[in-house]
């Protein structure tokens, strides 16, 4: 077994939702539910759930070896800006690797990310799709 | 109470097959002459956990060479060696030790490379970052595409990796002495787009030791380790550009404000694992615009750089050291510089932390 369930489990709420942080100091907002806000520091925060909901400001069609997902290179990684504002870097699926686009509207989705080998444990979690065909640009 | 550095030794960046950890450590301090009876001994080195099952490196270093002297062992990822060169030196002004040598050590072909790429990649954030799929080379790409929407042209990242090249050439430790042209890069394997292999750092074992003294007349030559400061920067993927390299920044500011130091005065070894980060680094601090002439900086990454020097991982940042101390003290084998004093700046990741060592020679 190459991944623990439990490191997986515990930050469920990152990888499973979308969970952000507000902070209640600066006023900026980062994905992931955090301790502290990265911007400021402050521990006066509060978590809420990102609709899911993006456009994709910059992607990377990529062909770098490092795991057992080479059968699925190339694959697309993308920046996504989410409907709160905040910045997001994550894969994208569901689309020809040479369909996306800058401006594309995507959505946050449950998908596989790797699995101890072909009979073990399969570990998910948020990637993105498109939300529908065409650019809002 | 002073820090100087006094000497040291490296062995070639390569594909060390027949070495493992502790045989590449035993070679370079066999090979460093200033090295004998150190008061401590810092080990860097980034990976033997996952490259070699081995936990306490340093430990087992120590005891393979049949000495009995205490050692730590400083882990900071890429950052580690420059990381080891702080806390010797913390060590030496304390007066905690008189000597202590700085050992930076790495194995990265003890896998294929795609393992090895793996391994590498965890100095990102395995949870938010690896896991999603997220790689060094996907950073280096989006910053790479940020630079080139601000004006700057694809060849102008070319251009380093074939002076990094050209520099190597001299350099008889550097794990890639050939050229390059901007040309072949078309035919480049490509990583992540628009970053190609040649945009990379090349992957090699290494071993390299300095040795710093509080006692600097006791020895033929010396270099201060006048000052030395680290910062951390935000997550790649909170920034407003992957590019902002705001850390490095602000400690070359940090060099120019309280020092004086103009890059193109000095010797100068950037941390240049991918060809955006130099770029985007000389370009916010005025050096470059997005013509991209580098000739005025012509001390600049003298090894070759990460770029084709190569980088054994944890081990880099005492290779960096080592050079910019033999080029303040005559130079090595025809390369030499015009100066007496050097930076060695060193990240690790897309600027999670950088360090820089402002050294200045004193005899």
């Amino acid at each position: 077994m190459k991944l623990s369930v439990p490191q997986f489990w515990r930050v469920k709420e990152s990888l499973y939702r979308l969970v952000l942080t507000r902070c209640l100091n600066c006023g900026r907002v980062s994905v992931f539910k955090r301790p502290a806000c990265p911007y400021c520091g402050s521990p006066s925060i509060a978590h809420e759930e990102s609709q899911g909901i993006g456009v994709v400001e910059s992607f990377t069609k990529v062909y770098y070896k490092q795991d057992s997902s080479e059968d699925r290179l190339p694959e697309v990684v993308a920046v996504v800006r989410l409907s709160e504002g905040v910045r997001i870097v994550g894969e994208v699926v569901g689309v020809k690797v040479d369909e996306v686009s800058e401006g594309m509207v995507v959505e946050a989705v449950l998908r596989r990310y790797t699995s101890d080998d072909p009979y073990g444990v399969i570990y998910y979690g948020l990637k993105f799709k498109p939300l529908k065909q065409g650019n809002t640009q | 109470m002073g820090a100087y550095i006094v000497g040291g030794s490296i062995v070639k960046v390569d594909r060390h097959f027949e070495y493992g950890y502790r045989d590449l450590a035993y070679k370079v301090l066999s090979s460093c002459e200033v090295c004998g009876d150190p008061d401590y001994i810092v080990v860097a080195s980034a990976l033997p956990e996952l490259m070699a099952h081995q936990v306490d490196l340093g430990v087992h270093i120590v005891q393979w060479a049949g000495r009995r002297v205490p050692v730590v062992r400083v882990e900071s990822g890429e950052s580690s060696g420059v990381a080891a060169v702080e806390v010797a030196t913390s060590l030496v002004r304390s007066g905690t030790a008189r000597k202590v040598v700085v050992l930076g050590v790495e194995k990265v072909t003890e896998y294929p490379t795609y393992i090895a790429n793996r391994m590498y990649s965890l100095i990102l954030d395995y949870e938010f970052e690896v896991l999603r799929g997220i790689s060094p080379p996907v950073y280096a790409a989006l910053a790479m595409k940020e630079l080139m929407r601000s004006g700057f042209s694809r060849e102008c990242f070319s251009s380093w990796a074939v002076r990094m090249h050209e520099n190597a050439t001299r350099v008889p430790h550097a794990m890639l002495r050939f050229r390059i042209s901007v040309e072949s890069f078309k035919d480049a394997q490509v990583l992540a787009e628009p970053v190609t292999l040649y945009d990379s750092f090349a992957l090699g074992d290494g071993a390299s030791a300095i040795a710093i003294s509080s006692e600097p007349a006791d020895y033929e030559v010396a270099v201060e380790v006048k000052y030395s400061s680290s910062e951390v920067g935000l997550p790649a993927y909170a920034r407003d550009r992957v590019s902002g390299l705001e850390a490095s920044t602000k400690l070359f500011r940090q060099l120019e404000e309280k020092f004086g130091v103009d890059l193109r005065k000095v010797a100068v070894e950037l941390h240049d694992s991918y060809t955006p980060y130099p770029i985007a680094l000389l370009h916010s601090l005025g050096y470059i615009d997005t013509r991209c002439e580098l000739g005025e900086l012509e001390y600049v990454n003298l090894s070759g750089g990460l770029k084709a020097r190569g980088h054994p991982i944890g081990a880099t940042g005492i290779y960096q050291v080592y050079e910019v101390f033999k080029l303040l003290t005559g130079g090595f084998d025809g390369v030499s510089v015009n100066s007496e004093v050097g930076v060695v700046h060193s990240m690790s990741g897309p600027d999670n932390l950088s360090r820089v060592l402002l050294l200045r020679r004193w005899k």
